[in-house]
């Protein structure tokens, strides 16, 4: 190529940018004007735009079966990974940092993160076949909703459970077991291992809820022993379930090192039983744990669909709340 | 979840992300596994995207990225230079003669396109063969709308040099 000239090079960029469709108005205007007057411009603009002609052609046209191979593939994958995703959100609560995770079946996971404040302290991070995804804002509804729970300020966290955490179907169904003791009430260990047809297993039960995915959720701050101590919670946070206790209105009494539901302040329903009685009546006060629902309230008993006793009538006689 | 179902981001995209990494690695094996890669990990971060974002420049940009990391090995890259690149013509040229010129022609281009530097040739494909605009193209290589418009057009006057003493096809009204 020989040397160009000085105005030629100045203008070359807008000359190829011209030639290419990629100018501004204005530096197009300049270009045309020089070319008016400049023939091995014109020519080189004619060679731009051919360039840039074929240059287009060269976008490959793949098979219409690769590329509906490609896509089936990809679309395998990606089933696979939204079936093993969960999303998760960490928040601060009352009750230290809390995670929740979602899948696409439900909420798989509550968990109390202790002095921990992001994935690391989660046992998320560890489960084989869950990939763990930082959520978006659609998950700020479910810190809202716990957040008035634990507050006190709802009732109900009627979400949609992903049992994928259970580790067993004995797991799972102490989960389901304890998951329809109401808001309100308390029962013991024994009693849910009765609930699920495995009287004996109670020790097994109490260790299937230590690994509560779903604490709060599924409720096993409301599972106490059958002495009437609160026996555990979450490691050493005894004071977490008596918090969440209270908050439904169960009325406990501090015992050493631990707490003790107040039996005589309690409205009970004995096992098949479908008529709540005042702690006084007949032999309910004496009865097992293992064999009973203790009630805070005569509302929340009857919230469940529970008719008062006919013979000692808590309706009646409610107890005097102090 | 996110803005639109992901589904509709794939069905929309995914045919043009699949030639935007074909074009880049003349294998389809390759552009498989990278635009699989591209849309899992558009489907990881789907939900944390801003609502107003560009999504089709944003998948060129994760796909931009996994394209360079699978050219940081050379040797990689010389066995796609080795490579025959599947593509077909979708242009009807007029007669046989000028047909036959067309396909030297682009072959020859294709050649010195994939013998560009990697991000003039990135540049250049970004804005010849998919049209995105320069912010854009700034963006997936990680430098200002300004270089990727300089990388664009030091690939082109490469194109033009190499072209020197071919017949191009004549462009008939040059305005």
């Amino acid at each position: 190529m020989t040397t160009k000239h000085p105005s030629c090079r100045a203008i070359e960029l807008d000359l190829v940018a011209t030639a290419t469709g990629d100018a501004e108005s204005r530096a197009a205007q300049r270009v045309h004007r020089h070319m008016d007057g400049c023939a091995p411009c014109r020519e080189e603009f004619g060679r731009y735009r051919a360039v840039d002609h074929v240059a287009r052609g060269i976008r490959p046209e793949p098979a219409p079966e690769q590329l509906a191979q490609a896509r089936t593939g990809l679309e395998s994958r990606l089933a696979d990974l939204r079936q093993r995703r969960v999303a998760y959100r960490i928040f601060p609560s009352p009750l230290g940092h809390i995670l929740v995770g979602r899948s696409e079946h439900g909420i798989a996971l509550v968990e109390y993160l202790g002095r921990g404040t992001t994935l690391s302290a989660s046992r998320l991070g560890r489960v084989e076949g869950v990939e763990a995804v930082e959520g978006g804002p659609e998950l700020e509804r479910l810190q809202r909703d716990l957040l008035d729970f634990i507050g006190g300020r709802r009732r109900d966290l009627d979400w949609t459970l992903d049992w994928r955490l259970a580790r067993s179907d004995f797991e799972r169904a102490v989960l389901e077991a304890t998951a329809a003791i109401p808001y309100g009430a308390v029962a013991s260990y024994a009693g849910v291992a009765r609930r699920i047809g495995k009287p004996s297993a109670v020790r097994a039960v109490a260790q299937a809820l230590r690994w509560n995915p779903l604490p709060i959720v599924v409720p096993c701050h409301r599972v106490i022993g059958t002495s009437g101590r609160l026996t555990g919670y979450a490691g050493d946070k005894l004071g977490w379930k008596q918090q969440l206790l209270t908050v439904e209105g169960i009325k406990l009494r501090a015992a050493e090192r631990d707490y003790r539901i107040a039996r005589e302040a309690m409205y009970a329903l004995g096992e098949g039983e479908t008529e709540y009685c005042l702690p006084s009546c007949g032999s309910i006060g004496t009865r097992s744990l293992a064999l009973l629902t203790l009630f805070a309230s005569r509302e929340v008993a009857e919230a469940r669909g529970l008719a008062p006793c006919t013979s000692c009538r808590p309706d009646l006689h409610p107890l005097q709340i102090v | 979840m996110g803005l639109q179902p992901f589904e509709a981001v794939v069905a929309s995209h995914h045919a043009e992300i699949y030639r935007y990494l074909l074009r880049l690695t003349s294998r389809s094996g390759d552009a498989d596994d990278l635009s699989q890669e591209t849309f899992l990990r558009a489907y990881r971060a789907w939900e944390g995207l801003d609502a107003g974002a560009n999504v089709r420049a944003w998948l060129f940009t994760i796909a931009t990225n996994l394209a360079r990391n699978y050219y940081r090995s050379e040797s990689r890259r010389r066995r796609a230079y080795a490579g025959v690149s599947d593509t077909r013509s979708d242009v009807d040229p007029a007669s046989p003669e000028e047909e036959r010129r067309y396909r030297e022609t682009r072959a020859l281009l294709e050649r010195v396109v994939d013998g560009l530097p990697l991000k003039q040739r990135m540049a250049f494909v970004l804005r010849k063969l998919h049209d995105l605009e320069y912010d854009a193209i700034g963006k997936s290589l990680e430098c200002s709308p300004e270089s990727a418009r300089a990388h664009v057009f030091q690939a082109l006057k490469k194109i033009r040099v190499s072209l020197n003493g071919h017949e191009l096809p004549t462009m008939e009204n040059v305005r």
